[in-house]
């Protein structure tokens, strides 16, 4: 009975092809002594039986893996008779390579592409005569998942077992490599070896350490002299060899697909050759960065609040008062109507109005993400980065700190020197995450209902210039070094795709939404406790405990013009967790009005002025707990999670007295 | 082709394969699977996936967005550049 083995990269559509050769005439068991699978089945012909086994999938035949191993080894050692190599014509160049390595071995192999009617569909034209001739094994076209082309297979394989095959290798590896593998296959002839000895000699040139090991326990090898100086001599040279080795396989490769396949011109990339001229262009790419960045806050705006908004905030109120009014009907403890109604929807229904805001700022930065502009802002501010000292990866974890600050420390992982990375950590926490754009939102729709794009877009900015400036000053100071070059890969412009978008979407919504079930749910209940108590003294005033702490830390923020206890405490409870801030907010001025309560409040004790310093503040001064504790561990260091805790809140601090005092002083109240 | 991919990398500013693979007149998907090859091979690094949470992730409301990198960077490693130098 013959024998054919199938082998093709992953995803070629091997096992397809070896489904419809055999039907169910097939079983599973295991390669021995490795866990790889091991698929066997048969098919008839003209009265003859013929074996197929389907090998792992893999990319090369190297000692890399299992998979490879068990390939290469059946190959060689199992004697197929034909091996069958399953390539994925939508894919031709790349599965190639493995078929150069097929080549390399000897053996009577046919060529199958598979997946041609995907192919076809992309307009990929094949020359299979002359990719027949160039690679010097017959080609066969299938589409194996609509069963076309096996009849023919099987013809061709018949053809080939019976027939000569001229097994002459086809790929040099110039004069030098080739001179090696001539020496080294004479001196391997006559020995007793598992493997083919020009196989042999090439993989001991290209390095290939099992073969090496193979050599080495050969006793008549080792013990001959001849042998063990030629290969020393080649050992000498083994990164040279296999970089030439492998380099001229490509090259073969190259040879054959240039004469053979014909791809249509992809419009896309065209255009984006044509894009990225203007929109990463040297003078014009930032100030474009910046314009859609304003546009992206503009448009969260006119969607999220002034489309979307409202119905959110109507929802809160009536699941609110629908709550209470059950709580009141059930003949609820007062207590528990009152944290109910002022600590859980006063505090936490207050970040959920805003929810339509979030969800229109992320879908729009998926937008960007997905359609490949994001990594065209990464490379411009990458070039700025550059100029003030500091690694453009920086700014690929300032990217994932306006989703959360905890992963864009962690992301700061990908900076080789310890110069760059501590710069990278420490000015994480100015990027706003989303936390703390609930901070902002509730401010705008108190003060700038009209203008809350340009603000939240002021902000942001206000962000990264701080970062960068703190960024530049420490790589002067602090942190002295060289940095590490990278470059960036900007892929071609695609058109967002809405699952993407959406997933992206939800992803950090959803975020949100378990934060404000969990993280927040608990800042809330301790702060309510904190507020209520001691007994006797009026809730969420200031006698309370919540009152007096407020009314100990307020005096600080005086000459940044908030001075309140209320405002303090919201800034305290803030390092819990940044949205803790609103939740705070909203539960001390619960009870102050009706309706849009905490709004009215706001518009009672800030005014347009303060509530920029107060917004200012809350962007830059201490990030939350998770960020120090992760900031500890990265830089596993207690004193740089002090200091980072320390000079954010002193910069912070700065920034929100020089708004206030400067806004003073030119007459802004 | 190696060599001449690792040497176009270096003297880039930025990577875009299709202009890559109009300078070195390969096509784009071999360009692709020489990436791939100087990765194995050691001469170059991709960072794909920056962020390798290790702490907690299951408690962690921001696992699912946390690691996304939308941007993917390449670095020439010793080797590469050791090559380059010869």
């Amino acid at each position: 009975m013959n024998t054919i083995a199938l082998v093709g990269n992953p995803n070629s559509g091997k096992t397809t092809l070896f489904n419809a050769l055999t039907g169910s005439n097939q079983h599973v068991g295991n390669w021995p002594g490795v866990t790889v699978e091991k698929k066997e089945g048969k098919f008839k012909f003209n009265g003859n039986t013929y074996n197929v086994v389907d090998l792992p999938g893999t990319y090369s035949l190297g000692a890399f893996s299992e998979d490879e191993m068990v390939a290469r080894d059946f190959i060689l050692k199992g004697n197929p008779d034909v091996v069958i190599n399953v390539v994925d014509a939508t894919n031709i160049e790349r599965n190639l390579y493995l078929t150069s390595q097929l080549l390399e071995m000897g053996v009577k192999v046919i060529v199958v592409l598979n997946m041609i009617d995907e192919a076809e569909a992309k307009n990929i034209q094949f020359g299979i005569k002359t990719l027949s001739k160039k690679l010097g094994v017959p080609v066969v076209t299938t589409a194996a998942s609509k069963r076309k082309g096996i009849k023919e297979l099987i013809e061709e394989i018949v053809r080939v077992i019976d027939g000569e095959m001229d097994l002459k290798p086809s790929i040099s590896y110039g004069d030098k490599i080739d001179r090696e593998i001539k020496t080294i296959k004479k001196l391997l002839s006559g020995k007793t070896l598992e493997y083919p000895p020009r196989w042999i000699a090439i993989k001991l040139i290209e390095g290939d350490q099992y073969v090496h090991d193979l050599v080495s326990e050969n006793k008549a090898l080792s013990s001959d002299s001849e042998f063990g100086d030629v290969l020393s001599a080649v050992k000498e040279n083994i990164e040279d060899n296999e970089l030439e080795i492998v380099n001229r396989r490509y090259e073969f490769v190259n040879d054959v697909t240039r004469v053979s396949v014909v791809r249509p011109e992809e419009a896309v990339k065209t255009v984006t050759d044509k894009v990225d001229k203007i929109l990463i262009h040297k003078y014009f790419g930032l100030p474009i960065f910046i314009l859609i960045m304003f546009v992206l806050f503009q448009l969260t705006f006119a969607v999220g609040e002034d489309l979307l908004g409202g119905l959110m905030a109507a929802a809160v109120d009536a699941v609110g008062h629908a709550i209470e009014v059950f709580l009141v009907n059930i003949n609820s403890p007062a207590w528990i109507i009152a944290f109910v109604s002022e600590g859980i929807i006063g505090g936490i229904g207050a970040i959920i109005e805003f929810i339509p805001l979030i969800v229109v700022l992320y879908m729009l930065i998926g937008i960007l993400e997905d359609s490949g502009y994001m990594a065209r802002a990464a490379y411009i501010m990458d070039n700025i980065m550059r100029k003030l000292g500091l690694h453009g990866k920086t700014f690929i974890s300032m990217i994932v700190g306006f989703g959360c600050n905890v992963p864009g420390v962690m992301a700061t992982r990908t900076l080789e020197s310890k110069k760059d990375r501590m710069i990278a950590i420490l000015i994480n926490p100015f990027m706003s995450c989303g936390a703390k754009l609930l901070i902002y939102l509730v401010f705008i729709a108190a003060f700038f209902p009209n203008g809350g794009g340009l603000i939240l877009f002021l902000i942001y900015f206000i962000g990264i210039l701080v970062a960068l400036l703190v960024g530049k000053i420490f790589s002067r100071t602090l942190f002295k070094g060289e940095t590490t070059d990278f470059i960036m890969e900007l892929p071609p412009y695609r058109k967002p795709v809405l699952r993407n978008v959406l997933r992206n979407m939800w992803d950090n919504v959803s975020g949100f939404l378990k934060r404000a079930g969990t993280v927040i749910f608990a800042v809330v209940t301790v702060l309510w406790i904190m507020a209520v108590l001691p007994a006797g003294v009026e809730p969420y005033g200031a006698e309370s405990i919540l009152g007096r702490i407020g009314l100990f830390i307020a005096p600080i923020f005086k000459p940044a013009g908030f001075g309140t206890w209320q405002a303090a405490v919201g800034l305290f409870s803030g390092i819990a967790a940044k949205e803790a801030v609103v939740t705070t907010l909203g539960m001390v001025y619960a009870g102050v009005g009706e309706g849009t309560e905490l709004i009215s409040a706001i518009q009672g004790a800030f005014t347009p002025l303060t509530s920029v310093s107060f917004m200012v503040m809350t962007l830059l001064y201490t990030p939350c707990v998770a960020t120090i504790a992760t900031i500890k561990k990265e830089t596993n260091s207690v004193k740089w999670a002090i200091f980072a805790m320390v000079y954010t809140f002193a910069i912070g601090w700065t920034m929100a007295v020089l708004v206030f005092q400067t806004g003073r002083l030119l007459g802004f109240s | 082709m190696l060599k001449e991919l690792l040497v176009v990398i270096k003297e880039s500013s930025y990577i875009s394969k299709s202009n890559i693979s109009k300078k070195l007149n390969i096509s784009e998907e071999l360009i692709e699977e020489g990436f791939e090859q100087l990765i194995r091979m050691g001469y170059i690094k991709e960072d794909v996936r920056g962020i390798k949470c290790d702490v907690g992730c299951s408690s962690c409301p921001y696992s699912k967005s946390c690691d996304k990198m939308p941007i993917k960077t390449i670095m020439i490693t010793e080797k590469g550049e050791r090559l380059l130098a010869k």
